[in-house]
């Protein structure tokens, strides 16, 4: 390393420190965004119904089992259910929430 | 949650493209997984530019996703859904950028002809672009993102006026302003 060096070639060097030192996103912040995402999305129509979310391979909470099977119509099915859930409310606001339900987002997106 | 979004072992871009489709039909598992897998590259991304204001980092992470979301059918899957978020990323930093910047009140200063600055033999390179990193983090906001847009992004001045609405001239002044402050701080730090 010479010992004089341009301040355009240091500020541009730092670039790469900045980047290694990145962390991972906090697990409160995804936490929000996809509640946030989930909301937009539900905010311009049902979404896909708990049912056919099944279907298609992506494994329910318990929760999220519960209203599947529910003798409710499609409407229902097609409502976020994480909005009246305990386990989105702790996830946004705690990292590394205490919650471990099987299939819950909120749990896979704990930093652990 | 190791979930198959499609039966055989998929191309990358076939695989990202299934879950950009499963996202656009709001199916809320795949749009978790969606967050799940690209936060933390976005989020690195991000704080590496605007930090260390770390509120604003985690509002423009979130404005990445939403974006996002309102043009997931527009993805087709000719690069990595992670390179077309970087896309949405580097754009959603440039207004970042323009915001403050152009809110700011900058001085602006005569061009210092060929400055440099003196090192420090003993530091090696990576101590040298931690020290540089550091003196970026403690400069006022608006010369902290001046100068990450100017040598980081590798923006022009000529783009960069167009984006401020200022002359090149004016900007290239203002980047003076911003090197001279960014010397000063070194020095002060040695």
């Amino acid at each position: 390393m010479s010992e004089r060096m341009g301040i355009e070639e240091l500020i541009s060097s730092a670039a790469a420190s900045a980047e290694a030192s990145a962390r991972r996103a906090p697990s409160r912040l995804k936490s929000r965004i996809y509640s946030r995402l989930v909301r937009e999305q539900a905010a311009n129509g049902p979404l896909l119904s708990l049912s056919d979310t099944k279907t298609s391979g992506g494994a329910l909470c318990i929760f999220e089992e519960l209203v599947s099977v529910a003798p409710v119509g499609d409407a229902v099915k097609a409502k976020n259910c994480c909005r009246i859930c305990h386990a989105r409310v702790v996830a946004e606001r705690i990292e590394r929430a205490p919650i471990y339900w099987p299939h819950c987002p909120y749990v896979r997106f704990q930093n652990r | 949650m190791g979930r198959e979004l499609t039966p055989a072992v998929p191309s990358v871009h076939e695989r990202d493209q299934a879950l950009a489709d499963a996202v656009g039909r709001k199916d809320r598992k795949a749009s978790a997984e969606f967050v799940q897998e690209h936060a933390d590259s976005v989020y690195a991304y991000v704080l590496a530019r605007l930090r260390p204001n770390a509120v604003d980092v985690e509002d423009v992470t979130q404005e990445v996703f939403l974006a996002a979301w309102r043009c997931i059918g527009d993805y087709r899957g000719s690069s990595s859904l992670k390179a077309w978020l970087f896309g949405i990323a580097r754009h959603k930093v440039e207004d970042y950028y323009r915001a403050k910047v152009r809110s700011s009140d900058l001085e602006e200063a005569d061009a210092i002809a060929g400055a440099g600055l003196q090192l420090d033999s003993a530091l090696d390179e990576r101590r040298l672009r931690e020290r540089s990193l550091a003196v970026l983090d403690r400069l006022p906001e608006q010369y902290r993102l001046l100068l990450k847009w100017r040598y980081w992004e590798q923006r022009e001045t000529a783009g960069i006026a167009v984006a401020l609405g200022r002359t090149p001239k004016a900007v290239e002044r203002m980047l003076a302003r911003a090197r001279e402050r960014f010397r000063r701080e070194w020095e002060g730090a040695s």
